[in-house]
């Protein structure tokens, strides 16, 4: 398993963000929704390393992260997008994502060929040396994927990636997510679940911290029959579990 | 985007090509070396210095942090200077290698480094960037000291009374976070390397400032900035054949 989380909670201040999450995730497209404030950036962050657990065990790629060299061997290995993607205006594309490949610890001598792989996969090709202040919030978007895929990562965490990408750019994605999800495990945070139904072979539905469903999209279709809101199956489902958390 | 089948979209149809030509691979090696920004002399000799790309391309990008480094160094000279000669006593001087290595962390976060975010998930520390910058910023400061102190005698207390000391400081901090792989060791060496050579200027001469105002400790103190910078190039040293 390249994720396993045992009891993790997250606590700011009296606040808590994750309560008692326990969850495991091998290679795949793995879908985490939820409403806004369910928690799924802060489980998120700490997969990523960013953010240590209040309480829980965490283990990625088989590794505890609370060791420094351990979490260095993971973060060599992971990719991730943020939520709010911080970046230097005065970069260009490619030296955003190299800057980032750089610091992942790459070998150096597959840093350009890598880096233009991974700005052709999102399809910035023609934006390379365009300086980022210049760009779009849908192409910001693609670099900020460019810079989490560089490294060809075995863990790849993503937050709302979609967000600000047009239908035909979206549809694209899907397919690179699958494509990813084939050897590495792909954690996508997303309040959209078309893009779960497109891409996810998992899904686990998170609220005010704790994981209240898990399992393939087809069972949270069939968790919503006779459930009246929503538009789409998957989303009379989400409805359905959810109103069933809060009951 | 796409799936990584098709990296050239429409570049296969622009004419006939020999039947093995993997034309998406010819093209992702002529990108690469199109759009690569070759790295200036700093960073080149930075790279060799320090044996890890990464780290060097940091600190010659360091985007967010020249105007905080720049107010930094001179709101604490003027502070310095109106400290020392209001009460004879060296106060900032003494305190200056804490405070400025505070100042620098305390530049580098959330709010102020727009990719705080991503940096803090890369595989080189944020904490060793820091560690490095701080050293690049203290050594170059102590060399132009030094050259100055030399062409005047005026620059010779600011030199050797805080340049050299930071730099001193800031190599220990960077040899043991480099040795132990762990930059937070490499902080606490530093700041008790610190308060260990005052105590010891207070044990010599019976006096706290010691530290900074004997000349004796001038020697030592760069003498111990070069052992340390071997010691960050032996433990970083990049082994024969690695990629």
């Amino acid at each position: 398993m390249n994720v396993e989380l045992t009891g993790l909670t997250r606590k700011f201040g009296r606040t808590q963000a994750v309560a008692g999450v326990t969850l495991e995730a091998g290679p795949g497209v793995f879908g985490l929704l939820g409403p806004n404030g369910a928690g799924k950036t802060s489980l998120l962050r700490m997969m990523a390393t960013v953010l240590p657990p209040t309480s829980g065990t965490l283990r990625l790629l088989g590794r505890d992260p609370g060791g420094y060299g351990p979490r260095r061997e993971i973060r060599r290995r992971l990719g991730y997008l943020p939520q709010t993607l911080g970046y230097y205006p005065g970069f260009t594309v490619y030296d955003f994502v190299e800057y980032f490949a750089l610091l992942k610890d790459m070998p150096p001598g597959q840093v350009p060929r890598a880096v233009a792989t991974a700005i052709e996969q999102v399809g910035l090709g023609d934006k390379a040396r365009v300086k980022l202040r210049t760009l779009s919030g849908g192409m910001l978007r693609r670099a900020g994927i460019a810079q989490a895929i560089v490294n060809r990562p075995e863990l790849l965490l993503l937050d709302e990636p979609t967000a600000g990408l047009d239908p035909e750019q979206r549809v694209a994605f899907r397919a690179l997510l699958r494509e990813f999800g084939q050897r590495a495990t792909v954690v996508v945070s997303t309040h959209l679940v078309e893009d779960v139904a497109a891409a996810c072979s998992e899904v686990s539905l998170m609220d005010s911290g704790r994981l209240v469903f898990h399992g393939t999209p087809g069972e949270l279709i069939a968790r919503g029959e006779g459930h009246g809101v929503g538009d789409a199956p998957l989303e009379r489902g989400y409805s359905a579990v959810l109103a069933a958390a809060r009951s | 985007m796409t799936g990584g089948d098709d990296l050239t979209g429409g570049y296969r149809g622009a004419g006939p090509v020999p039947g093995d030509v993997d034309l998406d691979r010819v093209w992702l090696g002529v990108a690469a070396q199109v759009w690569r920004r070759q790295p200036g002399p700093a960073e080149r000799a930075a790279t060799r210095l320090l044996r890890s790309p990464g780290l060097a391309r940091a600190l010659v990008t360091t985007p967010s942090l020249l105007l905080g480094w720049v107010i930094a160094t001179v709101v604490i000279l003027l502070t310095g200077v109106g400290v020392t000669l209001g009460t004879g006593t060296p106060w900032v001087a003494l305190l200056a290698p804490g405070v400025a290595a505070a100042g620098i962390a305390y530049a580098y976060g959330p709010g102020i480094d727009p990719a705080w975010e991503l940096s803090q998930s890369m595989a080189v520390s944020d904490r060793m960037v820091l560690l490095v910058r701080a050293l690049a910023v203290f050594g170059l400061n102590a060399a132009l000291g030094l050259a100055a102190s030399a062409a005047s005698g005026a620059a010779a207390a600011v030199t050797f009374g805080w340049l050299v000391p930071m730099t001193a400081v800031c190599a220990l901090a960077l040899a043991a976070a480099t040795v132990t792989r762990s930059p937070n060791v490499g902080v606490a060496a530093g700041s008790a390397g610190w308060v260990i050579a005052i105590l010891a200027g207070q044990a010599a001469e019976g006096r706290f400032t010691a530290a900074i105002t004997d000349s004796l400790f001038v020697l030592p103190y760069l003498a111990f900035a070069a052992g340390c910078a071997a010691v960050v190039l032996f433990a970083t040293r990049i082994p024969r054949g690695t990629p």
